[in-house]
Formats: C-alpha cells, sequence, structure tokens
C-alpha cells in the first residue's frame, strides 16, 4: 500500500521546514489553513476477499462522491461534479458475475445505492467520439459517507486499533471521495478531499506501507504558462526522511478557477414542469487566447428530466440563454412515472450562451426540466431534491499540452469525456442559495393519499351509472322499436307522402 | 332524409311546420348571404380552404418568430420519423412514435431537402397541408353522405339532403376552427376523418370491397377503427344490401331461394337465422378487411421486426400512462398503478400484470357498449348515428383521453345532427354545448393549477372534474342513442 498525504494551502501561506517535527514514523506539525487530501493505493492483494473477486470482473470503475454541503477548495482541487454518488464503470470482456453483484456490494459498501443491475440503472456513455470514457454511467444523491466508514473499519480496523477507527471517522468531513480502479493500474486508489479548513499537521505511517506527506501551498513560478498550476512546499516520506525537503514545480491542469460564482434556483411556481435558472456572476471567458464556452452539465434524479425535443429549437433555445443540447444520456423516456423506472434519471450537457460584450456582467440561462409522477402521499405533495450543475467554461489548450503530468489530476467525471482531450475546464464555483447545501428543492404535487380513499369506489360508481343510463336509453331502443330499421322512418315517409 | 322536424311515433306529436329539406330550422339568419354562401360548393370549401391556408401561414409566422410553437409536438414526432425512414432507418428510432410506418412514409416529402431554405420550409410543412386537404375531403365526403339518399327495405326511395343544406352541416366540420387548428398544428387525426367518412360513404354506396378495404386500412392505421366493424356487418343485411341501387339486381336474386328455403329448416331454426345472417356481402367485407389488416400487419412486421408490433399496438395495452387526462379511469389509474408498483418495489416485473387487471375491467364497459350493444341496437336505424355513438362511447370511456380524440367523433356529428333532438330543442343543444365545454374547462382549469402553478388538484379537483365531465359525455351519448332509436336521424 502507499500514502499520499497533502496539505494545499493559499498562495503566499508557506511553511519552515523547522516548524515540523519528524520522529520516526510520524510528522507533526503546526495548525494551518489548507486543503488536505489523502491518496491510498492498493495493491489487489491488500482488499477484502469480496472486493477482489468484484475488481476482477471489472475492466474499470471509478466513483465520485461529492457532499452536497458547499465548502471552500483552493488551487489544484478544483474540479467540480453536481454533489451525489456518480459512478462510471466499464465490465470486463466476459461480463461476469459482477453484472449481478456490483449494485449489492455498492449498496454494502456506500449505504443506499437502488441501483438493481447494470443493465437496467446504468445509462451508456458514448463511446463513439472520445474514447477514454468509461463505458457506463449511474448517478444518484447521497448524503454522506457514514456507511462507507462503517464498511471501511470493518474490513480495515482492528478492534484494537483507535487510530485506524478515529481516521477513518475523519471521511465524515470529507468534501469528496474517489475510488479508481482500472486493469492497466491494476491497483485501487482512493482519494479523499478535505475543504479549506484550520487544522494540524500530523500525519503517521504504517507497516508495509509507503507514506509520503507534502505541506504545500499555491505558488506562481517565474516562467508559468496560462494553462498551469504552479506548487511549493516541503515534502516528507516516513520513516526515510529525517527533514522536509522543499520543492518547487508546475504543471499544465485540467481543472482551472474561472474566478467567478454561480447559484441556482427554480422559478416559481415550479408546477410540473420546473425551470432551472443558473445565475452566473460573469459572462467574461476566462481565457483571453482560447477559444471558450460556457457549459452546464447537469445529473437529473430519475424524478425530473430534460426532454431533448424541447431543447432542440433555436428559438426556444436563444430565449434561454442557452446555445444548444451538447449530450443528453439515453434513452430518457418521456412519459413514464418515477416509480416504474428502472434507469437512474439522465445527464445532460448545455452549452449556455452569455451575453456579448466586453463588460462583465451578470446573466442567467434557464433550463426548463419535467417532473415525473412521484409515488401519491399524505398530503398531496413531496419534496424532491436537485443537485446543482456543474457550471465550467470549456477552453482549449494548446497543441501538446499534457494534463497527465499533473499529480492531482481528476479525470472520469462523466463531462470531460464529452470534449476533447485538450479541454481546459474553468470551473464556475457554486454558491448556495440560503444555507449551505449544493441542492434545489421543488414542492411537487402528487396524488393525495387522504383523499384517495373514495377514487376506486367513487370512480366505479359514476362508471357503472354512466354506463347504465347508456344501457337503459339502449335498452329502451331495442325494446321499442327492435333492432331494426326505425319503423318511424317508413311511417313518416309515408305521411309525408300522403301529405304531399 | 333529413328530419329536422320533431316528431315520434310514441309521442304522436305533430309535425313540426319546418320545412323538410331546407333545414331552415337551422338557419333562423334567413336566405339573404347565409343562403348564397351555401348555395354553391366554392365558397364553403374556398373559406374552409381560406381557413386553413391562414392558420397554416399564421403558424410558421408563430414557429418562426417565438418561442411557444405552434406545430404540435406529434407533427416533430412524424417528420423525425419520416427522417429516419428516408435514411433508410426505421421509424420507431424516434421515441413515441406510436404509429404505423405508413403515416413516416406518407411524410417522407418532409424530409426533403433541396438546399433552398424556402423550399426545404415548405417540404418540411407539406404534411400538414396533406392533413388540412385530408379534413377538406372528409368535408366533402360529409356533403356526399348528407345528399346521398336512400332506399328503404321496402324499397321506398327517401330522397337525400338538398346539397345547400348538406354544405351547411358539412360546414360543421369544414369551418370548425378546433379542426382546423389542430390539422394545421400538423395533428394526423385529419387523416383518420377522412378515413372514415370515407368509409361510410363506401359502405352507404354498396361499395363492399372499398369498405373492406379502408375497413382494413383504418384498424392498421390508428385501431379504434375496428369497432365501426360489427355495426357495418350488423347494417349491411340482405335486405338493406339489396335496397341499395348498385347492388340490387345481384343480391335480390339470390335472395329468394334462401328465403324460400327457410320454412325447411324449421327443425332448426337458429341454424337458419345463422345461415341468413352470412351474405356474400358480409363475407365479402370481413375478408377483404381482414385481408388487408393482416398483409399490411406482415408486411410492416417484414419490414420493421417487433418494434412495430410493440409500438404500434402493444403499447396501447401496456401502456401505464397517467399524465392527467379527461379519462374518467384517470385518477384511479394513478393510485393503482403507484400501488402495484410499491408492493413490489424491490422485485421489478410483476406490476403490468396487475396493472393490466383494472385496465381490462375498464375495457368491459367501453367494448361491450362501442362494438356490441351500440351497432346491435342502432345500426340498422341509422348507421352514420351508430357510428357517432360507438364513437363517442368508445372515447368517453377509454381510458386515455385528450381533446384529439374529440376529433374521432366530430368528423361524423354533421351526419347526426340534421334531426336530433339538439337541434330541435335549442335549448337542449346550447345546453348540451355548454356543459360539454363547460365541463372541459373545468378540468382544464384543474390541469393549469396543477401543471402550472404545482397545487396537488389530483383529488379532489381533476378527479371531479373528469368525472363530471364523463357524465356530460354520457348523457349526450344518451340523446344520441334515443335519437337514433326514434329515427330522427339520417
Amino acid at each position: 500500500m502507499r500514502e499520499r498525504i497533502t496539505f494545499i494551502q493559499k498562495l503566499g501561506d508557506s511553511q519552515e521546514p523547522s516548524a515540523f517535527k519528524i520522529n520516526g514514523g510520524v510528522i507533526s506539525g503546526p495548525e494551518i489553513d489548507a486543503v488536505r487530501e489523502d491518496k491510498l493505493t492498493f495493491a489487489l492483494d491488500d482488499l477484502p476477499s469480496e472486493l477482489y473477486t468484484l475488481l476482477d470482473d471489472i475492466h474499470e470503475l471509478y466513483v465520485r462522491w461529492v457532499s452536497p454541503v458547499a465548502s471552500e477548495t483552493v488551487a489544484p482541487f478544483l474540479a467540480r461534479l453536481p454533489p451525489g454518488f456518480h459512478l462510471f464503470f466499464t465490465p470486463g470482456k466476459e461480463g461476469g458475475a459482477v453484472l449481478n453483484t456490483l449494485c449489492p456490494t455498492l449498496s454494502k459498501v456506500f449505504g443506499s445505492i437502488e441501483c438493481s443491475t447494470p443493465a437496467d440503472s446504468f445509462t451508456s456513455l458514448p463511446s463513439d467520439r472520445f474514447s477514454h470514457s468509461a463505458a457506463l454511467q449511474y448517478f444518484q444523491p447521497l448524503e454522506d459517507l457514514s456507511r462507507f466508514i462503517q464498511y471501511t473499519k470493518d474490513q480495515l480496523c482492528s478492534k484494537s486499533n483507535s487510530q485506524c477507527v478515529a481516521r477513518l471517522d475523519r471521511l465524515a468531513g470529507a468534501s469528496s471521495l474517489e475510488v479508481s480502479y482500472d486493469t492497466i493500474s491494476h491497483a485501487l486508489k482512493i482519494t479523499a478531499v478535505w475543504p479549506y479548513q484550520r487544522q494540524s499537521v500530523y500525519a503517521a505511517s504504517r507497516p508495509q506501507s509507503r507514506t509520503e506527506v507534502g505541506v504545500l501551498s499555491a505558488d506562481i513560478p517565474p516562467g508559468l504558462e496560462p494553462n498551469e498550476l504552479g506548487i511549493s512546499g516541503l515534502l516528507t516520506v516516513l520513516e526515510q526522511d529525517s527533514e522536509p525537503s522543499p520543492v518547487v514545480f508546475s504543471f499544465a491542469s485540467r481543472h482551472q478557477d474561472a474566478n467567478s460564482e454561480f447559484s441556482t434556483s427554480f422559478l416559481e411556481p415550479t408546477g410540473l414542469h420546473p425551470t432551472l435558472q443558473i445565475q452566473l456572476e460573469s459572462n467574461q471567458p476566462p481565457s483571453e487566447d482560447a477559444s471558450c464556452s460556457a457549459h452546464a452539465y447537469l445529473t437529473l434524479p430519475r424524478n425530473i428530466f430534460a426532454d431533448k425535443y424541447q431543447l432542440a429549437d433555436d428559438l426556444f433555445l436563444a430565449s434561454k440563454n442557452l446555445t444548444a443540447l451538447r449530450y443528453i444520456s439515453q434513452p430518457v423516456d418521456l412519459e413514464a412515472p418515477e416509480y416504474v423506472m428502472k434507469s437512474w434519471g439522465s445527464a445532460i450537457l448545455l452549452e449556455l450562451s452569455p451575453p456579448d460584450g466586453e463588460q462583465d456582467q451578470s446573466w442567467t440561462a434557464e433550463i426548463p426540466l419535467h417532473l415525473r409522477y412521484l409515488l401519491p402521499a399524505k398530503g398531496g405533495y413531496e419534496s424532491i431534491q436537485i443537485p446543482y450543475p456543474a457550471v465550467f467554461w470549456a477552453c482549449t489548450a494548446e497543441e501538446g499540452t499534457k494534463f497527465p503530468s499533473n499529480p492531482f489530476d481528476r479525470v472520469n467525471l462523466g463531462y470531460d469525456g464529452l470534449f476533447g482531450p485538450r479541454t481546459v475546464f474553468w470551473h464556475v464555483e457554486p454558491r448556495p442559495v440560503g444555507g449551505n447545501r449544493l441542492e434545489n428543492t421543488v414542492k411537487v404535487p402528487v396524488l393525495d393519499l387522504e383523499k384517495s380513499l373514495w377514487v376506486n369506489a367513487g370512480t366505479a360508481i359514476v362508471v357503472l351509472a354512466g354506463f347504465t343510463w347508456i344501457v337503459w336509453k339502449l335498452a329502451a331502443v331495442f325494446f321499442l322499436a327492435g333492432h331494426g330499421e326505425a319503423s318511424l322512418r317508413e311511417t313518416k315517409s309515408v305521411k309525408e307522402k300522403k301529405q304531399q | 332524409m333529413a328530419k329536422p322536424s320533431s316528431g315520434s311515433k310514441r309521442s304522436g306529436e305533430s309535425n313540426a311546420p319546418a320545412s323538410q329539406k331546407t333545414g331552415a330550422a337551422v338557419s333562423p339568419a334567413g336566405p339573404s348571404i347565409l343562403a348564397s354562401f351555401f348555395h354553391k360548393p366554392l365558397p364553403l370549401y374556398l373559406s374552409a380552404a381560406l381557413l386553413r391556408v391562414v392558420l397554416l401561414l399564421y403558424g410558421l409566422w408563430q414557429d418562426a418568430n417565438s418561442p411557444l410553437k405552434y406545430t404540435d409536438i406529434d407533427y416533430l414526432v412524424f417528420t423525425d420519423a419520416a427522417r429516419f425512414v428516408s435514411r433508410g432507418q426505421t421509424p420507431y428510432a424516434r421515441e413515441t412514435y406510436r404509429y404505423t410506418p405508413v403515416l413516416a412514409w406518407l411524410l417522407l416529402p418532409t424530409a426533403q431537402t433541396t438546399g433552398n431554405p424556402f423550399w426545404d420550409a415548405v417540404l418540411f410543412h407539406s404534411g400538414k397541408v396533406l392533413f388540412a386537404a385530408a379534413d377538406l375531403v372528409a368535408g366533402w365526403l360529409l356533403e356526399r353522405i348528407l345528399t346521398m339518399g336512400s332506399t328503404s327495405k321496402a324499397g321506398r326511395v327517401i330522397p337525400g339532403m338538398e346539397a345547400a343544406t348538406a354544405r351547411k352541416f358539412a360546414a360543421i366540420w369544414l369551418l370548425n376552427p378546433m379542426v382546423a387548428a389542430i390539422s394545421t398544428r400538423g395533428s394526423s387525426e385529419g387523416l383518420l376523418g377522412v378515413l372514415v367518412t370515407a368509409l361510410l360513404w363506401a359502405v352507404l354506396a354498396r361499395r363492399v370491397t372499398l369498405a373492406g378495404l379502408l375497413l382494413g386500412f383504418g384498424v392498421h392505421f390508428k385501431i379504434y377503427p375496428f369497432i365501426y366493424a360489427p355495426a357495418i356487418v350488423w347494417w349491411m343485411d340482405r335486405e338493406t344490401m339489396a335496397a341499395g341501387s348498385k347492388a340490387k339486381t345481384v343480391a335480390g336474386k339470390r335472395k329468394s331461394p334462401l328465403t324460400s328455403s327457410a320454412p325447411t329448416t324449421s327443425n332448426a331454426p337458429w341454424l337458419n337465422r345463422v345461415m341468413s345472417f352470412v351474405t356474400p356481402a358480409r363475407i365479402q367485407l370481413a375478408v377483404i378487411s381482414l385481408l388487408t389488416f393482416l398483409l399490411l400487419n406482415a408486411a410492416m412486421f417484414i419490414l420493421h421486426g417487433t418494434p412495430f408490433i410493440t409500438h404500434t399496438y402493444l403499447h396501447h395495452v401496456t401502456r401505464i400512462d397517467h399524465r392527467h387526462n379527461f379519462s374518467p379511469y384517470n385518477t384511479q389509474l394513478y393510485l393503482t398503478s403507484s400501488l402495484s408498483s410499491s408492493s413490489s418495489s424491490s422485485s421489478s416485473s410483476t406490476h403490468p400484470l396487475k396493472s393490466l387487471q383494472i385496465e381490462s375491467l375498464a375495457f368491459l364497459p367501453q367494448l361491450l357498449l362501442s362494438t356490441v350493444l351500440i351497432p346491435l341496437a342502432l345500426a340498422k336505424k341509422s348507421l352514420p348515428s351508430a357510428m357517432l355513438a360507438q364513437t363517442f362511447a368508445f372515447v368517453t370511456f377509454n381510458k386515455v383521453c385528450t381533446s384529439q380524440y374529440f376529433l374521432w367523433y366530430m368528423v361524423l356529428l354533421p351526419l347526426y345532427l340534421p334531426g336530433s333532438s339538439f337541434l330541435r330543442d335549442k335549448r337542449l343543444g346550447l345546453a348540451a354545448l355548454a356543459l360539454w365545454v363547460g365541463g372541459q374547462a373545468l378540468w382544464l382549469q384543474q390541469g393549469y393549477e396543477l401543471e402550472f402553478l404545482g397545487r396537488s388538484t389530483f383529488v379532489p379537483g381533476l378527479w371531479v372534474a373528469s368525472l363530471g365531465f364523463f357524465l356530460v359525455n354520457c348523457w349526450i351519448l344518451g340523446v344520441i342513442v334515443g335519437d337514433s332509436g326514434e329515427g330522427l336521424v339520417l
């Protein structure tokens, strides 16, 4: 097992080597304001047997969990995703048992994951355009990692190891968690990131593992390119180094900070066709050298969806400050109620249309959505939470830019596979509205169970009454005039003839 | 043929003074402009065409200038499907395309491109022209049917309506803004109108082969015209067919040996009855319509495989589509579908069967009325009114009902109205119209509160509104049944 613990502070906050005590396998230092990232790399042999057999059938598997609670971050942890549990998955060639065991295992590890099988619940990602995305996608809102913490404690920590337990408990405060596996690297990587906050530097090595600790801060070394990030600070390999060694490095980063904010809300009244309004702080592209376009990437739970046919008309799109629907996962049933749907929902990528002009101004884009019918409930209303989208400017990077050299690179996020490999994502920071949660609530009208007691009987009585009335009228016709030709017509025409 | 005058055999009322042939009771406006408008066919058909041209052009303008589209979403479904077909793909590649591929073929011109944006737009909207033209043809067929006249079994010739009066009634369809709007928005219901009126015309004209072809095609196209089969079959008995001018000589000759053989088989009167029911015309209609239906389906199945069956037919049996609509079953279907799905929440595949139960129960009154009881009681008295009553019953008792379905019976209305109670008794007629429109308005108001304001109006609002509208429809249907039984109508 290998472990990398990184503290990253803001520009200008740097620490002296002398501030750290290194004692055997333990490093400790002062309290600092930083984002912390822990990255653990497991060889497959180190894993619990159920995970080992599961991964054996898998070509690639990426879990990305993002907390619904807004938090501050710093470069290079800039990649954004809608909050919730994202999964990108490519089964092995054989398929195998994983197709039946994946969902139960996910539920066991992460808690209430509501998928049944990949075939039923997952959607396909486009495989034709760029080969660097996984085959299948799954998403659902997931509040926290409590089940994951419990599971990993049970699997990894012996009862007596309070340090192990304490460390895993700290995951409760993480803002994101990534689990990545692919057959090529043949290793399982788990990355957790904690929000920018005051914390003391402390790390201890473990037996049979290499632990590297970095206390770094953003930097602008000379000659930094526009798409690059600079980092400087101190690196220590525990049980190997007796003192931290200073480092300065820079790398091209796929994810950048657009230095502006957005928030979302539903236009009132929401009805059954709520419109999600994105309020953006700035209409200015973040990079002047490159061609950039603003995008919103939404992962919509199955209770709400976008209609791609509605989003095909240019006039309609323009009236909402949208340019085009660039991607929507398929298929999206436009009629089915929520409770018969097995698919997780849908992912959409919309290109937004900011107002032109040199002058920086705030603006809005509106995304028309449609609610499905939900299960009837007492009171006649249900509240559903729709995660914030990820909003970013996608800009083209120069030829020859190499992102993978970034030690903090983030890929397999769902939207990155929809762009070319040399795309830089300038992320607009999500800002919660009233509170700290990155989600919007919609009050959905449903059938009121308390008032529905008479629906079955009432419908039956009324239909029967209507039916009886018509049968009565038919019977009257039948018994008075039989089923033959109307006799009246004969008599009448005879009469008329006589009159003539 | 039409009897605007009142009077029934039972009540023994005296005949109304209104002249029989002019239908003056309907147009109290007098002879002046209105009469001259209907005097010749041109003004009516020209203004019906003009109405549609204006609506079509207005629609183009609105589509080009407003984010709110005039064009119906269904038209985009049809034209997308046509585009898939023009590329050699299946029309079912388009989601929610639930129609026969024939419709996509008919709209193939809409998928053509010339490179010239003007002609491309003309081509794209040509489908609406087709639908609007179908409206006009249906109206013209209505006029033909009304002026047709008939021969009673006793051999008495009942003259048809005067052309000017017939046009007045055809105008109910031709100049109806709802009809014109629906077809120029690109809904295909107008095609159905022409199919049904043509079918009725063919039957009344004793053109059995044509009727069989139209019936088979109609059922293939939209399923529901199958309800007309029992009515037509019941209507076309030996005497009726013999009375018809065209088949008179042939059928008349064959009639005598069979009727004369009746007394000899007195030991099995039922057999006799069955034998006399089976007539050449009925066999001809059955064979031709079934063959048309089966051959079309076989051809479509060979071309498009199971998606054709699933989308065109099975979808309508298994759909759990309870987005609120006018059907009285709507709220109940929402409730039952949710109960069956939540009781088997984790295990997946049980609910379609369960929800099928309530739906098959709902089929019972609908099919009993529209395919058995109404044809049996009314078809021989007045085929057009029987077909109207059947359609009305089918739509009213259907488990899904949207306003487009109203067109299915509206096309037959001009054939029933001339002698109906609704026109004889103006107050009754206005009350029926007011209730029919008011019932919808009430429902729409509740629907608006749900859709756009997000108020939970499922119960009691929408539920009560849909049941109320259902009862209004039942009442109207009862009147239609009564009128048809009294022979007051065509």
